[in-house]
């Protein structure tokens, strides 16, 4: 399956800086301003990815880590329509609530 | 079902908040009550006398030695809880005793075990040795916070919220190029948020309190020991002045700001912040600068994160929130806290009935 074709701002590939030094620790390194995450596991299995969500899920499927991290799926975002934030208590509407002369 | 995360150690109080008078404060939606044995020791009990649940903590309750009397009628209990006296009659009912908390003073923190006693030496207390140690000038301080405590993780987990004096100030050049690492330790129950500037410019105040000139290194370390301790480690130094192999580190200038999240009720949370320096450690205009800077700083956060609060208290559940790249240290101590609610929550107790046999 190809991903699809998308222009992300080339960035660095940052490594993740060590300050912890136990057995299982997961890393994941990223430059401010830059699209991607460079994520490494415990066990030396490494990715890079654009999301923080799909990062931890490839992360935490150790051992067994899929082939990529997944990203952020464009075709729903291409027909996603928001819902409506709804409110139901008069507490929680904003704005001024006296009347307007 | 309760967000709170049982089984672990909270921060109770300062220890300068305790003395020989009958102190409460609600801790996870318990109310307790505090005060010093004569020998100096703290102790934690129900703040609530047995017979019609008067508070303790309310005058004219008060202590007699090493025991506190009841305000309401004299009913009197021990430093462990187990009630000596009630008024009328020389028979004490058996059953007349306060739940009796574990109790652990240090680093400045009165630190209190939530949850099933028997398992309070099973979990380690966090250290934040520098808010009661030679060698560091410490300020410190406490605001009362209407949201839950989760809102306060989340902001303190998120970089670009930071306004302290020495870092978080995305803009510039320095910030901008330098990465910033997430680390968990599974074992360990820690995440970690690192970001390391090996070269970037020395602000006025630094210049100024710790007599550095020229560029700078600049270390600044989230250490976030879930639920409850939060450190921020900031170190600075002249460029290429690194600590030494054995861990000393005599050249570098510290200011540790450390954090205790602890939930009041599941939506409101006491916010206890300080901040620890090791230079300058005499100089008033210092001490009183970060304490301004740090208490506006938490101000503005509590006044957002009340906002906050309001309106997601009466929403209806099912929400998507949407995450990028700032939150990935948030996530992960969101999932540590998950895993820690999961793991701490209470068996279900047996009737009464059934365990008075």
């Amino acid at each position: 399956m190809t991903s699809p074709l998308r222009t992300v701002p080339a960035g660095p590939t940052v490594a993740p800086t060590r300050v912890l030094s136990g057995d299982r620790v997961t890393r994941v390194a990223w430059l401010p301003g830059s699209d991607r995450l460079m994520g490494e596991c415990s066990c030396g299995a490494r990715a890079e990815g654009g999301d923080p969500i799909g990062m931890w899920q490839w992360l935490l499927a150790h051992p067994d880590h899929p082939a990529q991290v997944a990203e952020p799926d464009a075709a729903a975002a291409a027909v996603h329509v928001p819902p409506p934030h709804r409110v139901a208590r008069p507490e929680q509407a904003a704005g001024p609530r006296t009347p307007l002369r | 079902m309760t967000s709170i995360v049982r089984n672990q150690w909270y921060v109770a109080a300062y220890g300068r908040e305790i003395g020989r008078e009958v102190f409460g404060r609600t801790i996870c939606g318990e109310s307790i009550l505090f005060w010093r044995r004569e020998d100096g020791s703290v102790t934690a009990m129900s703040d609530r006398c047995v017979h019609r649940r008067f508070p303790l903590s309310e005058k004219p309750s008060h202590l007699v030695g090493d025991t506190v009397v009841c305000g309401y009628h004299g009913f009197t209990y021990d430093a462990d809880g187990k009630c000596v006296a009630v008024p009328g009659q020389t028979r004490v009912p058996r059953t007349a005793r306060l739940k009796s908390y574990p109790v652990v003073e240090q680093d400045s923190f009165v630190w209190v075990f939530i949850g099933d006693d028997d398992r309070s030496d099973t979990v380690p207390i966090p250290r934040a040795p520098w808010l009661d140690q030679e060698g560091y000038t410490t300020v410190s301080g406490m605001e009362p916070l209407a949201a839950r405590a989760s809102l306060l993780v989340d902001n303190l987990m998120d970089l670009s919220h930071e306004t302290y004096l020495h870092g978080g100030y995305i803009g510039t050049p320095e910030v901008a190029n330098t990465p910033i690492t997430t680390e968990v330790d599974e074992d360990a129950q820690v995440v970690y948020v690192s970001r390391h500037m090996d070269d970037a410019d020395c602000p006025p105040f630094y210049a100024k309190s710790t007599g550095i000139q020229g560029r700078i290194v600049r270390w600044q370390d989230i250490e976030f020991h879930p639920p409850c301790l939060y450190l921020l480690h900031s170190r600075v130094a002249p460029v290429g002045v690194l600590p030494n192999e054995d861990g000393t580190d005599p050249n570098g200038f510290h200011v540790e700001v450390v954090y205790a999240i602890t939930p009041e009720t599941e939506h409101s949370t006491h916010d206890f912040w300080a901040v620890a320096r090791d230079f300058a450690l005499d100089d008033e205009g210092v001490s009183d600068f970060l304490r301004e800077s740090n208490r506006t700083v938490v101000l503005q956060d509590v006044v957002a994160l009340d906002a906050l609060e309001r309106v997601l208290a009466g929403e209806p559940d099912g929400y998507q929130e949407l995450s990028i790249n700032i939150d990935t240290g948030g996530l992960a101590a969101r999932r540590i806290i998950a895993a820690q609610a999961a793991a701490g929550a209470e068996q279900v107790p047996e009737s009464p009935a059934a365990l008075a046999r």
